[in-house]
């Protein structure tokens, strides 16, 4: 089971893809989200977004913005991806 | 009777000019991809953020002890800032006109206000430079490239003077990107913000306050308008300027028509002459 993840910026879509976990840097500490995760709404702080899909892991530098789950679906909406 | 060389060199002229109205056509269709596919690429985020916003601000306002966010306060509209995006350059048909008049009309109907204006691009700062002295702000050069930190500096300074209670309200005029043939003028009150609204709530598990992200998320949302409102403002302007080049190219051709026409017809009537002068010249002689 895999779940969906979208990375996006005011600017553009940075990633939309399956994934089986991820880790993301919420305001308040590291989250850790796999399949199934209940709805949740969080700001995300500073630092290294983690996804990981088959088995390899793929790293994103985010600076903020907000983490939505809801339906499988992780929406991650970052000031800035690098 | 214009003479052969009179009507040649208006032909030439009206060339050049056909030239060039068709190298500034070609152009913007280039320019007007490229704006769109920026537009497209910063469609997911703005949906997304929207929706987010609108459930937090549900979820907040269930909470009753949760003060009201600063960006949310309606106050009577005594000090109104109006934000006027034009294009730098003119060539686009009633791009700007347009926009400035409305932009205008409904500056005079709220004349019994304080009005102070943000202008963004020159065509408009030029206009209300003109007829208005209480001009807050003024951006030139900011559609080349369109930049996040340029929209979010200018929403930055907009939200702090609401927050201040400087001003009551604002309101923004912009382009928007309907077709490439008409745009479409957009008022729009930016602030206080109206909030979108949900389509269904859910229940999210919040790591934060409802009201703290709400705080956050507020600030983003305006940003986020005026940056959307570049980006189509970008997008619209190419269009028309490929609109009106396309019209301004195919006259061109018209009056090249019509002149080599008038041309043919002269230098006609001149050999007509010419044969005659011969002709009568030798039955004198003979």
């Amino acid at each position: 089971m895999s779940f969906q993840i979208e990375i996006t910026t005011p600017e553009k879509l940075v990633a939309s893809k399956q994934a089986d976990y991820a880790e993301i840097p919420g305001k308040d500490g590291y989250m850790g989200i796999l399949p199934g995760h209940a709805a949740l709404l969080s700001e995300l702080g500073a630092g290294e977004l983690k996804v990981t899909s088959a088995g390899k892991t793929e790293s994103f530098t985010v600076t903020g913005g907000y983490l939505e789950v809801r339906d499988n679906v992780v929406r991650v909406l970052a000031d800035s991806v690098s | 009777m214009p003479s052969l060389i009179d009507i040649r060199r208006r032909v030439r002229s009206v060339k050049n000019t056909q030239q060039i109205t068709k190298a500034m056509k070609l152009v913007s269709a280039a320019k007007l991809r490229k704006a769109q596919e920026k537009a497209v690429a910063a469609r997911p985020y703005a949906t997304m953020l929207k929706q987010i916003l609108a459930n937090v601000a549900e979820a907040a306002s269930q909470n009753p002890d949760g003060a009201g966010n600063a960006l949310l306060a309606v106050r009577p509209e005594k000090r109104i800032l109006i934000v006027v995006i034009t294009a730098d350059s003119g060539l686009a048909g009633g791009f700007n006109a347009n926009l400035i008049k409305m932009a205008h009309q409904f500056a005079i109907a709220h004349k019994e206000a304080e009005l102070t204006f943000e202008l963004i691009g020159k065509k408009g700062v030029n206009y209300f430079k003109k007829r208005y002295t209480t001009i807050a702000g003024t951006h030139t050069d900011k559609f080349r490239n369109v930049k996040l930190e340029d929209a979010e500096a200018i929403a930055n300074t907009i939200s702090g003077r609401f927050e201040r209670g400087e001003i009551d309200a604002v309101y923004m005029f912009s382009n928007e990107f309907k077709t490439a043939m008409t745009p479409n003028l957009v008022k729009q009150r930016i602030l206080p913000i109206e909030l979108p609204k949900a389509s269904g709530s859910v229940d999210y598990l919040y790591e934060q306050k409802p009201e703290e992200l709400l705080g956050s998320l507020l600030p983003r949302y305006v940003k986020l308008l005026v940056y959307r409102a570049f980006l189509e403002s970008v997008a619209a302007e190419h269009a028309a300027r490929m609109t009106a080049m396309t019209a301004a190219t195919s006259n061109a051709s018209d009056v090249i028509d019509r002149l080599t026409l008038e041309m043919n017809r002269v230098r006609q009537a001149s050999i007509t002459r010419e044969i005659i002068e011969i002709v009568s010249g030798a039955a004198a002689l003979g």
